[in-house]
């Protein structure tokens, strides 16, 4: 046991040096480091996993940057929004006769003589993260350490945040996009005046006057500059959702000094620190990073194990919510249930398989400011990462959609369309109105005709244009058939009541945000017997429909997946396939 | 490691560069530094690639070279000093050269000069710059291959330029005069930074105390252009899911000025790193700044003709170019995930091929693109088939009738909105130029680019006169075109005139028009049911029957082919025009002409048939070829008017019957082989079944023998 011997959270760089020099110690050579561990991460997830001290560690977010210290050990949270490359650092030096090491530190203590041959260059990728966008308040996590520093009873806590999310929700029906809605006033003006930044911000003005203050730099959501270690490329990709444990470097008191005024830095600088200087945006130098799936949002671990029973429970009370949220209309909720489970499970010949976009149609303005707000409610406290946009033509000709890359500050700015894997994006097209579309308004229409078609995005760099995949649910609303987004389904809604809104539970919503994140990552078979069935179904169905195509076939399919499993079943059955034919004619008896 | 003596590394580099001898025996080196001493120009540049070819290669000072490049080119500029040949033309004095030789007479008499600062450094007697040059062979590198253990080596990276700073002086060597003593000081500059310096050192100064004040000397120091650009990965480098990364590169002297933003180039460089100064350093720690310091540029060619074959691609090709059925594989492995439709496949190929530009003496230019248009119903995969042709093409545009911007399909004049100046911007035909333009919903097309369009398909040329700009733009480019039929499906009780929503004039340009119908059968639906199952079933598209060839592989075959020009023979001609009578006669008979066969006809016929003979990678047209191309061009035309034929008089059988008949007379031959059967009737729009059907039936009556294995026929005379 050599937990006690360190203090992992308030002093890692301790731990690292200690196991640095008792590996020089024993003779190794520091230049066998390079892109290795020496032990230190061992040591670290020995403390965090084993251990499972990990809650122990604070979580780095607006509220507690402030009175965390730097140097210490924290968490973060976020999704990779932009890779900044490389950065080589002296990994190893010799102070004297004694080896030292930089490794996830910032400055170094002591002097290093440039030059010498007792350096040694190491390399570390910075990775750019920022809050998962359109994150949940329940999905938001707050450490023990926090809790027990700010809340005395954590069931009231519980209690309240419930109240809070309630609040948070009524209080911006609409919100234009998460965080960056109008009630940040400065946000605002900076976009409306691009001036006004330099001037709210002179210290920032350096010679790179090009310097943008990204619009959610602000006290809740907070950026981090992640550093990465020793880990292959391939192992964090854009838009992953991660948690990074590592050691924190960020002073909030250190005046941002001028930038150096050299003559040469009027050229290309972009050093990354210039670009976030580290009063704004605090670096983590990452010891161990995670991906985290749905269950890590969920606050109390629930059994993974998924059991009939309660498989059935959730899916029947769900879908008996759903129904009443819709105004009693069931087919709807049945679509809106699987809408609610689809995922892309697979890319084949440009097709996402397993996506499945929902359409409600007939929806006017009135029926859109009963059910909308509703469904976007419910919507908000089932999956973890959710948006609602009203779509107008404004909208369109205004908003930045895609990612696109500003190589004066080679930074890659956000657009809306840039989101975390298994993302909700609610689309509101009733306010739609007559108007013209300026050529960034084809370009955002195009672009979510491609999301809503191919489940990819276009990132604009400039001099060409990147495709990155993207898995995002669509949920549409229209009063006709949607021609920006064509979605898969298109589902004419029938409301035969106003719509319940009884307030459920905490526990029962986190029953069912436990039933979504499971029945959506079961696996999926088809027998070969069904397959014969399936396969004859599709042939008749053709001959009696030219039009069917094998996007419609590729829907059934797909109905049928998400069917068998909202019962938690990991086979199609004959029965499933049934429901789907079934639920098929009666939204096409709608539609006629 | 023995420590390297940088005297005998000197030696190595001078016995180079005077000894080194290319494939002619010339030595390179010395003829270039002749005209560096005659002034003519700066660069000399050391080629890795001579130094591997030269006859005493020493394997380890090519490594060292590489591993420490930036030291060399020093070692390398000190050896050409001391082999540098006498100038042999007299060349006008400029002030710089007034001034050296100035110097070199104070030099003689100042014997004083041991002190370090006041000894002329050999960088300002310099004419010349030394660049060491990666070998061109090899793969260069990803930047984001480029790693720390990379340092002060010469690395070999492409990417896209996305920024470029103006190109500023870069002070070299720093030349002050002393205020008492009046003493030239001389400062080396090996950084971008540098503390001037502020008391003289000289002797003189220093014994009598003086403290001289010195001067910076701006006419007398020498300052080099520097140049400071941003590169960054090409789309096609950067792995899934990752952003391209970039690098700073900074170009010295005779290299500046060579890249521009969005310029596609392979540079050779040093790669090495900044430490950070004064306070920055402080701050960040010990983090470097990395740059590439540029040793030679080559952008990219996207063209076929510059197109150059890799390592073993030329040995690929040829052993494809013996295969006999490579027609059909090249075809095949177009689009492979997309079932069927051979014919339109090869027709693809065809048009990826193309046939030779001519240029008659009168100047007349007839083109060498084959155009193609697609029409058919929705969702039928045209437009995935137009994507994939754009990704094997070196240079395609894909667009849409509709176009995006506002200088559409051809070209428009745009207001710049910085200089407020017009500037003509070129459209999607113009960019494509010497490439392959993909317009998908053709017949959406804006009014003014179908005008325009008429003259981008014949004269591959693009005329503008607005804004008082009166220019003509080359587009000679292939179009390939796809149109959804005027009701959005194809109406098959209507005339095929109705359905395409294209003026004839405009169609008449194209040399092959296709059209895809979903054809209703059992099969197809099953099969489509099958394939949709196995993708939902285990993620992945179904394995093909066949290995398509690599899009790298299929590229290079194309791009050798390309670089033939084959001729039609003299003995084709007679077969080619009564070919093309025929056509114009059928064209005649009928009352309701489809077609409109005239010299456009027949120059599509001639280009099909050569870019056929440039696939089998032939210098002459061959029969065989213009009898493929004739029978492209009646497939296509069946695809449109199938259904017509049923209804003109003849039935099938006996019409099969006379075509074989007129034929064996024509040739005056008894004998009509199967193959050769097959094509004729298939020209004229008839299946294989058909004309199995009539063999078997004129064999029953007696009129000829069938050959019971090849199926050959033998007319008996009556």
């Amino acid at each position: 046991m050599v937990g006690p011997m360190y203090d992992f959270v308030a002093n890692p760089l301790g731990a690292v040096r200690l196991t640095f020099d008792k590996t020089i110690g024993s003779g190794t050579d520091p230049s066998s480091f390079d892109g290795k561990d020496w032990g230190a991460v061992d040591l670290f997830r020995h403390f965090l996993f084993d251990q499972a001290r990990l809650s122990q560690v604070p979580i780095l977010d607006g509220a507690t940057v402030n009175w965390i210290k730097p140097n210490t050990l924290v968490r973060f949270r976020g999704m990779i929004q932009d890779m900044l490359g490389n950065e080589l650092y002296v990994g190893a030096y010799k102070d004297g006769s004694v080896w030292r090491t930089n490794k996830f530190m910032d400055i170094s203590q002591c002097p290093v003589e440039l030059n010498s041959p007792d350096m040694r260059l190491w390399e570390r990728r910075l990775l750019y993260c920022v809050p998962v966008p359109g994150l949940n308040s329940w999905a938001e996590s707050t450490s023990e350490a926090a809790v027990n520093m700010c809340m005395d009873s954590t069931s009231e806590q519980r209690d309240k945040r419930r109240r809070m999310d309630i609040e948070a929700v009524d209080h911006n029906d609409f919100p234009v996009s998460g965080d960056e809605s109008e009630d940040s006033p400065s946000a605002k003006r900076m976009r409306e005046d691009p001036s006004s930044s330099q001037y709210l911000d002179p210290k920032n003005e350096g010679p790179c006057s090009s310097h943008v203050i990204l619009p959610d730099v602000d006290r809740d959501s907070l950026p981090c500059l992640v550093k990465i270690y020793d880990s292959p490329e391939s192992e964090l990709k854009l838009n992953d959702v991660f948690e990074f444990v590592g050691v924190l470097t960020f002073d909030s008191e250190l005046p941002s000094e001028k930038v150096d005024q050299d003559e040469f830095s009027n050229g290309l600088c972009d050093d990354v620190s210039v670009n976030f200087p580290p009063n704004k945006v605090p670096s983590l130098h990452c010891v161990i990073h995670r991906k985290l799936t749905v269950y890590d949002f969920l606050q109390n671990s629930p059994p993974t194990e998924p059991k009939p029973h309660l498989v059935k429970e959730a899916r029947e009370a769900l879908l008996r919510h759903l129904t009443s949220i819709l105004g009693n209309d069931g087919v709807a909720a049945h679509f809106m249930l699987l809408h609610l489970l689809s995922r892309v499970h697979a890319r084949a010949d440009n097709v996402a398989v397993g996506k499945l976009s929902l359409n409600l149609t007939c929806i006017s303005k009135e029926i859109a400011s009963v059910f909308g707000t509703k469904l976007s409610i419910v919507i908000k406290n089932l999956l973890p990462f959710t948006k609602c946009i009203p779509l107008t033509v404004e909208y369109l000709n205004t908003a930045s959609l895609a990612p696109k890359k500003d190589y004066q500050i080679n930074r890659l700015i956000p657009g809306v369309l840039q989101l975390a894997e298994g993302s909700h994006l609610m689309f509101d097209e009733t306010c739609l109105e007559t108007g013209t579309l300026n050529s960034a308004g084809v370009e955002n229409a195009r672009l979510l005709k491609a999301l809503t078609e191919l489940q990819k995005v276009e990132y604009d760099f400039k001099y060409y244009k990147m495709e990155m995949m993207a898995d995002v649910q669509m949920l549409i609303l229209s009063e006709g058939k949607s021609n920006i987004m064509p979605a898969d389904i298109i589902m004419p809604f029938q409301p035969s009541s106003a719509g319940s809104s009884d307030v459920v539970p905490a526990e029962v919503l986190e029953a069912w945000r436990w039933y979504l994140a499971t029945v959506r990552s079961m696996p999926h078979l088809i027998e070969a017997e069904m397959q014969k069935v399936v396969e004859n179904d599709l042939v008749t169905a053709r001959q009696a429909d030219r039009s069917l195509g094998s996007q419609d076939f590729s829907r059934w399919l797909t109905m049928g997946r998400l069917i068998s499993a909202s019962f938690g079943e990991t086979s199609l059955s004959l029965e499933h396939w049934q429901m789907v034919k079934e639920l098929e004619r009666l939204r096409m008896d709608r539609l006629k | 490691m023995k420590p390297v003596r940088f005297e005998e590394e000197r030696n190595l580099a001078k016995d180079f560069l005077s000894n080194f001898a290319d494939a002619n025996g010339e030595s390179k080196y010395m003829n270039i530094l002749q005209d560096v001493a005659n002034h003519k120009f700066r660069a000399v540049q050391i080629d890795l690639e001579d130094l591997i070819n030269y006859k005493d290669l020493d394997e380890e000072f090519l490594r060292r070279v590489t591993e420490n490049t930036r030291r060399y080119v020093g070692i390398f500029a000190d050896a050409i000093d001391e082999v540098l040949p006498k100038p042999t033309e007299a060349f006008p004095d400029d002030d710089h050269d007034i001034l050296m030789t100035q110097r070199s007479e104070d030099a003689t008499e100042n014997v004083e000069g041991s002190d370090a600062n006041q000894k002329m450094p050999s960088e300002i007697k310099r004419y010349f710059e030394v660049y060491i040059r990666a070998p061109s062979k090899g793969r260069p590198s990803t930047i984001r291959e480029v790693k720390a253990s990379n340092i002060g080596q010469l690395v070999k990276i492409s990417g896209i330029v996305t920024r470029c700073s103006d190109v500023k002086p870069l002070m070299q060597v720093a030349v002050y005069t002393c205020e008492e003593c009046g003493f030239e000081i001389y400062q080396e500059v090996t950084a971008r930074v540098f503390m001037p310096l502020f008391e003289c050192p000289t002797k003189r100064c220093k014994t009598n105390n003086t403290k001289g004040n010195l001067i910076l000397q701006l006419r007398a120091s020498k300052f080099l252009k520097f140049q400071e650009a941003k590169m960054q990965e090409l789309a096609e480098h950067v792995p899934k899911g990752h952003i391209p990364r970039s690098m700073t590169v900074h170009f010295r002297g005779e290299l500046t000025r060579k890249v521009a933003p969005g310029d596609v180039v392979e540079l050779s460089g040093i790669f090495l790193p900044i430490p950070y100064t004064g306070f920055r350093a402080m701050r960040a720690g010990l983090v470097a700044d990395t740059f590439l310091e540029a040793m030679s540029v080559t952008h990219f060619k996207k063209k076929y003709e510059e197109y150059e074959l890799r390592g073993d691609e030329e040995k690929q090709i040829a052993s494809l170019a013996e295969d006999g059925d490579i027609y059909n594989k090249l075809a095949q492995s177009l689009a492979p995930e997309i079932y069927g439709h051979e014919d339109i496949k090869k027709a693809l190929l065809l048009l990826l091929v193309g046939a030779p530009h001519r240029k008659l003496k009168d100047g007349m230019k007839i083109r060498g693109d084959l155009h193609l248009c697609l029409m058919g119903d929705p969702g039928v995969a045209k437009s995935q088939l137009l994507k994939h042709i754009i990704n094997v093409a070196p240079r395609g545009v894909y667009t849409t009738g509709k176009g995006s911007s506002g200088v559409g399909l051809t070209a428009a004049v745009q207001k710049d909105p910085v200089t407020n100046e017009m500037v003509l911007e070129g459209g999607a035909l113009v960019l494509a130029d010497m490439g392959i333009c993909a317009i998908d919903e053709f017949d959406k097309m804006d009014e003014s680019d179908r005008t325009a369009i008429h003259e981008v398909m014949e004269q591959q040329t693009v005329s503008i006169a607005k804004a008082g700009i009166t220019t003509s733009l080359n587009a000679r480019t292939a179009v390939l075109a796809a149109a959804n039929p005027a009701w959005g499906r194809y109406d098959l009780r209507r005339t095929p005139a109705e359905n395409i929503n294209l003026p004839p004039a405009l169609l008449s340009r194209f040399d092959l028009l296709w059209l895809i119908l979903d054809r209703a059968d059992m099969d197809s639906d099953l099969e489509m049911a099958r394939h949709v199952v196995y993708v939902h079933q285990n993620k992945e598209s179904p394995a093909l029957g066949f290995t398509p060839l690599e899009p790298s592989i299929l590229r290079a075959y194309i791009s050798t082919a390309r670089r033939l020009s084959p001729y039609v023979p003299k003995e084709l001609e007679e077969y080619i025009a009564t070919a093309y009578s025929g056509m114009r006669q059928e064209e005649a008979k009928s009352n309701t002409p489809h077609s409109y066969t005239t010299v456009r006809t027949l120059l599509s016929v001639l280009r099909i048939s050569a870019a056929l003979a440039r696939l089998r990678f032939s210098e002459s047209v061959a029969q065989s070829d213009v009898d493929e191309a004739l029978r492209l061009m009646q497939m296509s035309k069946f695809s449109l008017y199938s259904d017509d034929r049923q209804r003109s008089g003849l039935d099938a059988i006996s019409d099969i019957y006379s075509i074989l008949r007129d034929e064996a007379a024509r040739a005056n031959k008894m004998d009509v082989s199967y193959a050769h059967a097959l094509n004729w009737i298939s020209r004229k729009g008839y299946s294989e079944a058909q004309l199995k059907e009539c063999l078997e039936e004129y064999a029953s009556l007696n009129v000829w023998q069938i050959h019971p294995h090849t199926f050959d026929i033998r007319f008996i005379d009556a």
